[in-house]
């Protein structure tokens, strides 16, 4: 086997002296054809990758050490300075929470519902087929046209409160105009809007769960209860991986509606979320070095849990 | 527990209820397009009897032509952005898959990382680097970095697959004497058919609906994508929903026809990734 292979890997070596003059020359032919492999194959990505994601990184973190500001000349460097305002910046403490409490609520809400529902759709039949579609849909929109939808309909004289007062409710709540209630249904159509992609991803994890497994455990007196917890949930183990770690970055990275709905109020940032801040402080105050400072401490936000959460999991895939 | 014959009936019963109470706003939405704009806000949820087309007219009619200059963009910058993307992360991740070196794994590793970063931490200094090649407010400009972007998420999808492609067969092409291009274009290429689906669909998909990217790179000057015009329609719709929901409608409705013109392929494409991975 090993023989053929090398012979196989062998071959156009030895075709190619005769064919190209160039190759015979020296120690450069055998590097030559490597570095234009990988000028040809590789090189177009990489630098387009390197230009617009890699050097914009460094550049982050290089600005956030200086107090660089486009309309404010000259830049210098400042240290840990915009790291330490940071720590005691209130507005930034507060986009801080509001990312945390959007995510969790995403996590969780978008986990168990799509669980709940991908149990309730895991049939055959064509009326399930034809849900899964209905789920899934919002997945395909975009978040601008859904942050439309749901701004129109729960906007103070929007959609749900007409029907309401219709209904003879003298005063519905301001969904989006209450601080205290804006976060939450914020949170709430992300969870709406990723709910169809974790039904989609349970289910195929489901179609992995073999019948035998339930039926044994059927015959062995186990309750649907039981089977769950016990046949079910633990081959859904690189489902709730792949949800979590994705809700996570969703929850985490949540712009489009906040922008579109809310624009960081009702009030003074009370649904602001540190992407929200971090654009905003960059293209708004125009305060580039502070922005990048907000955008590494995010970054290392980010990159942390999902690590963290990540191998948790995956380590819990294993050991069951 | 409840017996199983309860359940039969139970089943489709909760089924309907909760996928109609979770495509409600949907519907809203829907019914709304073809209802004129003083019936929405009395009744809704009712069924527009009978339809007026006023609403689709008007989008086409706006007189700064945000809609189908909008609609022009988004097409271009999204066909061209996926082409490239698809081609470039197909000989990259085809490259990465097959070479050995500590170099790639390396650059794997790197590339990998780009999954994770989200755009507000890089947009300021991709927008320092657009300038530097005068190709800020451009459509161009907006397409390399999108490229640049999601080159990582192709990569990943295409790698999967390569691992599918037998060795073999690329030798043997070589060996009757094919060059690498060629082993590339006419053996490798065509067998990473799914994978190429997959990458267009999902990364279509994502482009047309970006938000944030093409409002900073095209800016408030130049014309914009079909999704910013959305938001940018807002403002002047203010109450106005019938002519909002028309806008978004006909904004989603060529994402739409082209993922379910791909979808089958995509299914496909996801599983059989999955399985010879």
């Amino acid at each position: 086997m090993t023989d053929t292979k090398h012979a196989v890997r062998g071959g156009p070596r030895l075709a190619t002296p005769p064919r190209t003059s160039r190759a015979r020359r020296s120690g450069r032919a055998r590097l030559t054809p490597k570095l234009g492999r990988f000028a040809l194959f590789a090189l177009p990505g990489l630098v387009a990758y390197g230009l617009f994601v890699l050097l914009p990184i460094l550049m982050t973190g290089y600005y956030s050490f200086t107090n660089r500001n486009p309309f404010n000349p000259p830049t210098e460097f400042v240290g840990f300075r915009n790291y330490v305002t940071l720590a005691g910046d209130p507005e930034f403490l507060q986009a801080l929470t509001n990312t945390v409490i959007i995510t969790l609520i995403v996590t969780v809400l978008a986990n168990v519902g799509g669980l709940l529902i991908a149990l309730l759709l895991d049939r055959p039949s064509k009326l399930y087929v034809a849900l899964r579609g209905v789920f899934f849909t919002p997945v395909v929109l975009s978040s601008v046209v859904i942050s439309v939808i749901w701004r129109a309909v729960l906007t103070d004289d929007g959609l749900l409160n007409s029907a309401l007062r219709g209904l003879g409710v003298e005063s519905p709540p301001g969904w989006l105009s209450d601080p205290d209630l804006a976060l939450y249904s914020i949170a709430w159509i992300i969870t709406w809007q990723m709910l169809g992609f974790c039904v989609v991803v349970y289910l195929a994890g489901l179609q992995g769960v073999p019948r035998e497994l339930q039926e044994a455990a059927a015959i062995d007196g186990a309750g649907g209860l039981t089977r769950f917890r016990n046949v079910t949930w633990p081959m859904l183990a690189p489902a709730l991986t792949i949800n979590t770690v994705m809700l996570l970055i969703t929850g985490f990275k949540a712009y489009d509606q906040i922008q579109v709905i809310t624009n960081g109020g009702p009030g003074t940032g009370a649904t602001a979320t540190m992407a929200f801040q971090v654009v905003k402080e960059a293209f708004v105050g125009n305060r580039i070095g502070y922005s990048s400072a907000l955008a590494a401490v995010m970054l290392a936000l980010v990159a942390g849990v999902s690590v963290v959460v990540l191998r948790v999991l995956q380590r819990r895939e294993v050991t069951q | 527990m409840i017996d199983a014959r309860t359940h039969a009936w139970l089943r489709p019963l909760v089924a309907i209820f909760v996928g109609a109470a979770f495509f409600l706003p949907l519907y809203l939405m829907l019914v709304n397009v073809f209802k004129p704009g003083d019936e929405i806000l009395p009744s809704p949820a009712s069924l527009p009897l009978p339809p007026t087309l006023e609403n689709i007219s008007g989008v086409f009619a706006r007189e700064d032509n945000l809609f189908t200059f909008g609609l022009i963009n988004s097409i271009a910058v999204t066909a061209l952005s996926i082409t490239i993307l698809t081609v470039l992360s197909a000989m990259l991740g085809h490259y990465l898959a097959r070479s050995t070196r500590l170099f790639s794994k390396l650059l794997l590793v790197v590339l990998l990382c780009g999954l994770m970063i989200p755009i507000p931490v890089i947009l300021s200094p991709m927008t320092s680097v657009l300038k530097a090649f005068d190709l800020m407010a451009t459509l161009q400009g907006l397409v390399l970095v999108n490229v640049g972007y999601y080159v990582p998420f192709g990569v990943l999808l295409f790698m999967g697959f390569v691992k599918s492609v037998p060795r073999e067969l690329e030798e043997a092409a070589e060996l009757d004497g094919a060059s690498k291009i060629r082993v590339f274009w006419q053996v490798v290429f065509p067998l990473l058919r799914p994978a190429s689906a997959s990458v267009l669909i999902f990364l279509g998909v994502w482009i047309w609906n970006d938000f944030l990217t093409p409002l900073i790179v095209l800016g408030p000057d130049s014309g914009t994508t079909v999704t910013v015009g959305v938001y940018r329609a807002i403002g002047q719709y203010e109450s106005d929903f019938g002519d909002l929901f028309a806008f978004m409608f006909l904004a989603t409705l060529p994402i739409l026809i082209f993922y379910l013109a791909l979808q089958k392929n995509f299914v496909k494409g996801l599983t059989g990734g999955a399985v010879k991975g």
